[in-house]
């Protein structure tokens, strides 16, 4: 047994990278039939963070703007972990456009379809993982972790009850429309022993 | 004369995959490139008369190699296996000369199906 149980192997990287590639393709798939527009597929980003680098992790990610998040946790066989959606706030008036939604785009309007695409995006990444792991997730209610908000502002949610996790971004972009958003899904220390368990068990 | 496949995925793990999900009585060399520069650099080296491509990569992705197959005109039958599953996406490739789809994660039966329906699986 390895002293360090959250640190990766490149062969269990990238075995994670392909499996979200996978997951993150499924949901990509989701959201194009629902927008009927093309969706961009990043490279997932996969690492080993500190608590303390969630932190600038999720300010790589928000880029300094304005954004909107939604957060849900997801547990099963035990494994546990907190997947996060957040918008870019431009984003809002051509996702609108997109979903063809005619009312005026007020804060409400734009939480619904924050929780909208949230509850795809995440719903069908976190099934398509668990489905390639033989894992059935149960997912929790979603939670607005904020609306409009500076990143720091929002981090102050974030618990901080473990010091080192596995994080999974996957930057989604709408093609022709100006819509970005970032997902990211955390793991807890004590899952990603059992996580890694089953991927040397795909990679054996 | 032994027909040359080749894998052209950035993961290791996608590319062994790929490899145990042909069939065992193919009786092919297989040949391995981990993004489309190494991929196309391959197909020019003649290591893909049958090419298994992944399209999110880096350096160069398989939209990328396909434009530059064609581009050269390079003389490779292309399968592309990919997660990305959304109709747009199949269609660009098949548009791009792209031969069949297979959505990942790729499994025996359909790799078996596609390669007798195009008439490359003579052994079998």
């Amino acid at each position: 047994m390895s002293a360090h149980p959250a640190i990766l192997s490149e062969d269990q990287r990238d075995c994670y990278q392909e499996l979200t590639n996978v997951a993150m393709g499924q949901a990509a798939d989701r959201l194009a039939r629902l927008l009927d527009a093309y969706v961009v597929l990043p490279i997932p980003r996969i690492s080993v963070i500190e608590s303390s680098e969630l932190n600038m992790a999720l300010q790589d990610a928000g880029n300094d703007s304005s954004v909107s998040a939604v957060c849900q946790g997801f547990i099963g066989s035990g494994i546990a972990g907190e997947a996060m959606l957040m918008f870019n706030d431009t984003s809002f008036a051509s996702l609108a456009k997109l979903m063809q939604y005619t009312g005026p785009l007020d804060k409400h309007a734009e939480l619904e379809l924050l929780m909208d695409t949230a509850s795809i995006l995440i719903g069908a990444c976190i099934h398509g993982i668990g489905e390639q792991l033989e894992i059935h997730f149960n997912q929790g209610h979603p939670v607005v972790l904020g609306q409009h908000c500076d990143m720091n502002d929002l981090l102050k949610h974030g618990n901080n009850g473990w010091d080192r996790t596995l994080a999974i971004e996957i930057h989604y972009t709408i093609e022709h429309a100006n819509i970005e958003c970032e997902l990211l899904l955390l793991f807890t220390e004590e899952s990603v022993k059992t996580l890694n368990k089953k991927i040397d068990f795909l990679l054996d | 004369m032994t027909l040359n496949v080749l894998i052209c995925d950035d993961s290791s793990f996608a590319r062994k995959q790929m490899a145990r999900a042909l069939p065992p009585e193919w009786t092919v060399d297989v040949h391995f490139a981990g993004d489309g520069v190494e991929g196309v650099a391959a197909i020019k080296e003649g290591k893909a008369d049958v090419m298994f491509l992944d399209l999110t990569m880096p350096n160069l992705d398989g939209y990328g190699v396909l434009e530059a197959i064609r581009r050269e005109d390079l003389p490779t039958m292309v399968i592309v296996v990919s997660g990305d599953i959304q109709p747009d996406a199949q269609d660009r490739v098949k548009a791009l000369g792209a031969m069949a789809f297979i959505k990942k994660p790729i499994d025996a039966d359909k790799a078996r199906t596609v390669l007798a329906e195009y008439g490359i699986l003579t052994e079998a």
